[in-house]
């Protein structure tokens, strides 16, 4: 594919500085596959050498069936319009990765974010306090196996009289004795 | 020369000036900051979590809410991401229909953004008068949508309605109104000496360290950079369309300002040559059963412009009729937090949620 001269040419400049695998997804799109020992050196180097001044955005996956996390480093070139993802897994138990935010300042923010819905550690990272969450001490939230419902059903209590979902006339003229009037009757689940 | 006590100050969580629920702590010398640290966290809905519970057409309820603002952006850039994992074509009559839809929310964007800005500077007025007009703009999209802010309108494969010639026609009146009334506006900002005096040369972002900071949107075409995620990478139909892209110089709060009156004008443009070179056809790329709807397992990146800048959505699939990762970043994700904390650095306390509001600090997006 002609059109893709400009990808093409990235990832070679990549894999060869770098010894590591990537493809072309699409037009703007560039993926590569590093270990994580290799990551800040790829991101500064792209920084650095090949005009990726951007960071855009970055991520982490929760594989719990590999038993592996994924994260993920969007960085953007304002000059060859290129997305360039770099990609690494690192294991589930104690996961600890590079810090980057002497390479980006704005990293810190992703970085404090992942630590505390993921807890990946992060060396070095300045800000301890917590990001969003206050006095968390579950386990941190956007893990797979963590359980929202069993959470929320642990930490929370039912509104009284709520607790099989029935309607709220019927549960009210219960307690009280009264009679549930016949044009609210229609609207009752249980006819 | 007596130098005065550093004294710690918390600005919100509530507080009329900041644009959202959250904190900033401030280290002043008398009036002036020295260090700021951002803190947020009472907005924190857990949708990621949630949306990895729900279906991939169930996540359009949650994302509309990331931003109350802007709901569109973030409807567009989930559908785009998704439809790039399904290989899902999208018909062109569509295309056009969301360019209208995004510009419609930009423009509503806008005035919300007058408001604030000139409230923050103490002109009532204007926010009276822009946030007055914006409600044409919402009669608008209840007639199309069935929802005034949130619209959960842009699907996977389309749109879900498709627009009627009448409603083309009360789109190209309210254009017209609001052209003329982006002059009240405009004279009541701009003429305005006390807004003048307070808008220049306040809250500089440096034009060299402006990409690295992350800054992205007006504040970066501000320091005079051209810099727009739809000329740059342009999705839908933008790039059928004639626009120019605004920059300023100078990086403070007078220079935004310039760029979004000019971005003002640019959208009124973009949406009368949508509606005229709209081409008919088919609406929607119907998706086979919302409930069952499997995406094919991989990962996409989606991202757009809105009135703040680049909002971003990293969509992961793994074959399932459940999405099983979303990230989403929007602008506000950089602004509020570092770039802020670099910027209000020596600003006056009076200064801090008229600096806020011309950055586009959005606090329910940081955290979401």
């Amino acid at each position: 594919m002609t059109e893709l001269i400009k990808e093409q040419h990235l990832l070679d400049s990549l894999t060869s500085a770098f010894k590591i695998k990537g493809r072309v997804i699409r037009d703007r799109r560039v993926e590569v596959f590093a270990d994580k020992k290799m990551v800040s050196g790829i991101l500064l180097f792209a920084k650095k050498q090949l005009g990726f001044i951007h960071l855009a955005h970055m991520t982490c996956i929760d594989w719990i069936d590999e038993n592996k996390f994924e994260l993920i480093y969007t960085i953007w070139s304002p000059i060859e319009k290129i997305h360039l993802f770099v990609k690494t897994k690192i294991e589930r138990e104690n996961p600890e990765m590079e810090n980057i935010d002497s390479i980006w300042d704005q990293a810190n923010t992703y970085e404090r974010e992942i630590r505390e819905m993921f807890g990946i550690q992060f060396p070095g990272l300045i800000g301890e306090q917590d990001f969003a969450l206050e006095d968390w001490d579950e386990m941190p939230p956007m893990r797979k196996d963590f359980d929202t419902k069993k959470y929320a059903l642990e930490t929370y209590y039912q509104r009284p009289g709520r607790e099989d979902a029935k309607d709220v006339r019927e549960t009210i003229s219960e307690r009280s004795g009264t009679k549930v009037p016949d044009f609210a009757k229609k609207y009752s689940r249980e006819k | 020369m007596i130098r005065e006590k550093e004294t710690t100050l918390y600005i919100g969580p509530q507080h009329p000036g900041i644009t959202g629920n959250m904190m900033v702590k401030l280290k002043v010398q008398g009036d002036t900051v020295v260090k700021a640290t951002t803190h947020v966290g009472y907005l924190h809905r857990a949708f990621e979590k949630l949306i990895e519970q729900r279906n991939w057409l169930n996540a359009f309820t949650l994302l509309c809410r990331f931003c109350v603002p802007e709901p569109d952006p973030m409807e567009l850039t989930y559908a785009r991401a998704v439809e790039e994992l399904d290989n899902r074509e999208v018909p062109e009559r569509a295309q056009y229909i969301r360019v209208i839809v995004m510009e419609l929310a930009r423009l509503q964007s806008f005035m919300l953004w007058y408001a604030g800005q000139a409230g923050s500077a103490g002109l009532y007025t204007l926010g009276q008068w822009s946030v007055g007009d914006r409600n044409y703009i919402l009669d608008l999209f209840e007639e199309l949508t069935g929802g005034r802010i949130y619209h959960m309108y842009i699907w996977p494969g389309g749109v879900r309605r498709d627009v009627t010639d009448t409603w083309k026609d009360k789109v190209l009146k309210t254009m017209d109104y609001l052209e003329k009334r982006q002059d009240d506006y405009n004279q009541l900002m701009f003429d305005n000496t006390i807004f003048q005096k307070r808008a220049k040369g306040v809250g500089i972002v440096p034009k060299d360290k402006a990409i690295e900071w992350g800054v992205v949107g007006p504040p970066l075409r501000g320091v005079g950079i051209k810099s727009d995620v739809r000329i740059d990478e342009p999705y839908e139909v933008y790039d059928k369309l004639d626009f120019e892209v605004p920059t300023a110089k100078g990086g403070d709060v007078w220079a935004r300002a310039l760029v979004r009156k000019e971005e003002f004008r640019q959208s009124i443009s973009i949406i009368r040559q949508a509606i005229e070179k709209m081409p008919k056809g088919d609406y929607y790329n119907k998706v086979p059963n919302p409930m069952k709807w499997t995406v094919p397992a991989g990962q996409a990146w989606a991202k757009t412009e809105s009135v703040r800048g680049e909002i971003g959505f990293y969509v992961v699939s793994n074959g399932t009729n459940k999405p099983y990762r979303v990230h989403a970043k929007g602008a506000a994700y950089t602004h509020g937090v570092t770039v802020l904390e670099k910027v209000l650095l020596g600003q006056n306390i009076a200064d801090i949620s008229f600096i806020m509001n011309s950055l586009g600090v959005c606090p329910p997006e940081i955290e979401r």
